[in-house]
């Protein structure tokens, strides 16, 4: 058993999901709940996706499956009797099926919570369990589009004011991890109702969580700026600085902070020799500023013509602006910052000679650390383990 | 409701933080905002401006801050009214008063959780740190949501949403080869942060069920995000493949798995899309059946998904030419009706007007209050059968005016009578 002082301790969740939900498993487990992942015999879906270590693919070696199961551990079935009886024992269970397999399959909600009445479960579908698109395909780029972060997304307008690249989607399944990440919170929700002190007779409940209805509400101020102005915000870059070494930042300029913001920016330039006509005083006028940004953003540019990308990160942070340097994602790895929080765990693979970095805890929490000391599970690896752990607890609950 | 009992004491603005408490709000909790007058949320103050039934409607443009002061109320911008629904109610208190100090730590005494995402020191520095609220009452749980975090070398860093999603890679993630990166015209982080500083609100509220302990969790905008590229930290290590090279991002193409024809596909009507992605070969068939079976369709280089993906630019060519005669809506129907994953690319007034999943999940609740007329305003995306959520939260109201709950909170809370409310106001402790 895993030793964990997080705040799900004690807490046993199964999941018998597919790649969509497995972000939701890898929160759950990081609050120290023990989270067992049930598998068919061929393996879960993602073990199949690639990239995998040493491009050689096999059920252990996908760093998709790695990625997103580190600290589950692995039951191997085909038999649905014995998700029945993990259930018994299990505090939560975290699924993707649709209402006609569940039901077909005798692990709908009512037959679930005959078995164990304090049963949490969670169904993680791509449009939820009902409504007209219910038996819709749906992944990730699907949900993108459908939510409208495509739409929001992407290069500017031609010349002639068309537009000649499409709509983008970012990479790394967004929808599905804002899906997860809701399906966390609503398990943690119901589990804080559930054993709340003086409400023992409180029971498990349904949780129905629609990717495509999460994958809506993650657009911040577009739907507000539409019922607003009646116009629908097109998509566009924001103004990156590209520094000496080929890389860019994210050079905002946000005036509506104050008046304090650009004077240091100003500061920041002139120490730098490059400020050039923004020292002059009508600059100072945020309505002169925002009538000729222009020069605002020339100023800028020479500035990013001598300095790295890193540097000039840090020269807009000296001056109190929130620059960041457009990083490829590994590249977090280097962040001092990061590291100085203790932010990435190193964890041992059999399939590799050296440990591997992962991303840790999302949040400090000082008397409930995120736990992380579980590798990725091989295929089957906890199959009797946890058989012998949970299922003997199983008469007790009746 | 699942988090019934638990009041929120509520010092967060903007987004990320103010994301955090909507999520408890929307499950229960009693979030009490506490404000300023004489220095609004940026959001209460900027635009968008919700229109006042007299306006023609600003729309969005150049903001400063000096706009948005002058603007009649503090009860209009639109982003407030993304980020505060959850029932949450508004009190006006100056920390820096120090009756307005004063009460603050009376109200900490009374509630479970101090929320805020104030720049790191600032709540230590009005006299509100973490040891002053653990004395006031030691299982409280306290939790910071700001940029950095309140610990490391870069703790002073001044992060908006797209600051943070530039250092952890989301900006990069967004683009065509060879070209800068598109980013995002919107926070996405704002709304990840939330989340992750509501998952630690509920946290904290676990451990103290299980130990009667509190504690301070410390929510950065940046950790949050570190998993979000799935295996790429991973490939980066154990295949020295860093994701910065030719072929990645590329654009809405995806390879693992791959999806072939996959991406966004141009639709009648201008600047119209629908998504189309193939990831098996059953999808590829019923593909080709609803397109009428083509004889291109029929060539050896797109026999398999392996030969798709091989020839993807010659694929989507073939694609687009039968799509973009097409509804983007008819297309996604006809798809779906065959079992191929298809979506049209909707835009806001899509999802408003025209999506009729939302519709049938009920996610936009009529919600207003006594300046503003109801609008269809998101909560919680999640549907729980025995503690449904609620958009207007325990209370089923819209975001706050600001300081209207003054009276009301002080009398519940500390059994202040309108009199002493009175007074504090005249002292000046109350705006």
């Amino acid at each position: 058993m895993t030793q964990s002082s997080g705040a799900l301790d004690g807490v046993k969740v199964l999941e018998l999901a597919d790649s969509s939900a497995e972000y939701c498993g890898r929160l759950l487990a990081g609050l120290g709940a023990d989270v067992v992942k049930v598998e068919p015999p061929e393996g879960a879906p993602s073990r199949e996706v690639g990239p995998f270590a040493g491009d050689e693919p096999g059920p252990n070696r996908s760093l998709a499956f790695w990625a997103d199961n580190v600290g589950k551990r692995s039951v191997v079935t085909s038999d649905d009797d014995d998700v029945l009886s993990l259930c018994e024992a299990a505090d939560v269970m975290v699924h993707t099926l649709r209402a006609p397999e569940a039901r077909s399959r005798g692990l709908d909600f009512e037959s679930l919570a005959e078995c164990n009445a304090r049963l949490v479960v969670c169904a993680l579908t791509p449009f939820g369990q009902t409504g007209p698109w219910a038996d819709y395909q749906a992944d990730d780029l699907v949900l993108m589009a459908l939510g409208g972060s495509m739409a929001a997304c992407g290069y500017a307008p031609g010349r002639d004011g068309a537009y000649d690249t499409p709509p983008l989607a970012c990479h790394g399944e967004q929808a599905w991890r804002t899906a997860s990440t809701y399906a966390a919170i609503a398990v943690c929700a119901a589990l804080l109702w559930r054993d709340r002190p003086g409400s023992g007779s409180r029971r498990g409940q349904f949780i129905d969580v629609s990717a495509h209805e999460c994958s809506a509400s993650m657009t911040e101020w577009h739907l507000m700026a539409y019922l607003c102005s009646g116009q629908v915000h097109k998509r566009g870059p924001h103004p990156t600085l590209q520094g000496a070494d080929g890389r860019q930042v994210a050079a905002l300029t946000p005036d509506f902070l104050g008046p304090h913001v650009f004077s240091r920016m100003l500061e920041m330039l002139e120490g730098e020799g490059v400020a050039g006509p923004l020292s002059e005083p009508e600059f100072a006028d945020p309505v002169h500023r925002a009538a000729n940004f222009k020069e605002v953003w020339r100023a800028l540019k020479r500035l990013a013509e001598i300095h790295s990308a890193d540097e000039i990160y840090r020269l807009g942070q000296s001056a109190g602006l929130p620059w960041g340097v457009i990083r490829a994602p590994d590249e977090v790895l280097d962040d001092p910052h990061l590291r100085a929080r203790g932010h990435f765990v190193e964890l041992e693979h059999p399939e590799q000679p050296v440990p591997v970095s992962y991303p840790g805890a999302p949040f400090l929490a000082h008397g409930s650390p995120w736990v992380m000391n579980r590798r990725p599970p091989l295929l089957g690896e906890h199959t009797e383990e946890v058989r012998s752990e949970w299922a003997p607890h199983a008469a007790s609950r009746r | 409701m699942a988090l019934e009992g638990v009041r929120i004491l509520d010092f967060t603005r903007l987004g990320f933080g103010a994301q955090a408490t909507l999520i408890c709000g929307c499950l229960g909790a009693e979030v009490i905002r506490v404000e300023s007058s004489t220095r609004p949320d940026p959001v209460r103050v900027m635009p968008p401006y919700v229109p006042d039934p007299g306006d023609k409607g600003e729309g969005f443009g150049a903001a400063t801050l000096a706009n948005a002061t002058s603007a009649a109320s503090a009860n209009r911008g639109g982003i407030f009214y993304k980020y505060n629904t959850g029932g949450k109610r508004s009190i006006t208190v100056d920390a820096r008063h120090p009756e307005g100090l004063a009460l603050l730590k009376e109200l900490v005494k009374v509630s479970d959780v101090v929320t805020e995402s104030f720049a790191a020191g600032t709540l230590e520095r009005w006299g509100l740190g973490y040891d002053v609220l653990s004395t006031l009452r030691p299982d409280i749980v306290y939790v910071s949501m700001c940029g950095f975090g309140h610990v490391g070398p870069d703790r002073a860093h001044v992060t908006m949403g797209p600051t943070a999603q530039a250092l952890t890679g989301l900006t990069f993630m967004v683009g065509l080869p060879g070209r800068p990166p598109a980013g995002w015209t919107f926070s996405y982080l704002d709304h990840v942060g939330g989340y992750l500083g509501a998952l630690a609100i509920l946290a904290g509220l676990a451990h103290r069920q299980r130990t009667g302990e509190g504690q301070h969790i410390d929510v950065s905008q940046l950790e949050p995000a570190t998993a979000l590229s799935g295996a790429l930290l991973l490939d980066a290590q154990v295949n020295s493949r860093p994701s910065r090279r030719e072929d990645f991002p590329m654009g809405n193409r995806r390879t693992h798995p791959p999806s072939a024809p996959g991406g966004a596909y141009r639709a009648a009507g201008e600047d119209r899309w629908v998504v189309v992605s193939c990831r098996t070969e059953a999808h590829w068939e019923a593909l080709v059946e609803v397109m009428g079976e083509p004889e291109w369709a029929n060539d050896p280089k797109f026999a398999t998904i392996t030969e798709r993906v091989e020839h993807a630019d010659e694929l989507d060519r073939h694609i687009e030419e039968w799509t973009s005669e097409r509804d983007r809506y008819d297309v996604m129907h006809q798809l779906q009706a065959a079992g191929v994953p298809a979506g049209a690319v909707q835009d806001s007034a899509d999802r408003l007007e025209r999506d009729p999943q939302l519709e049938a999940r009920r996610h936009f609740t009529m919600l207003g209050n006594s300046e503003v007329a109801p609008l269809p305003l998101e909560g919680l995306p999640v549907h729980m059968s025995a503690t449904p959520a609620h958009t207007g939260g325990r209370i089923r109201r819209g975001p706050p005016c600001l300081g209207e709950d003054n009276g009301p909170v002080l009398a519940e809370t500390l059994g202040l009578s309108a009199q002493d409310v009175a007074k504090l106001e005249s002292d000046g402790a109350l705006r």
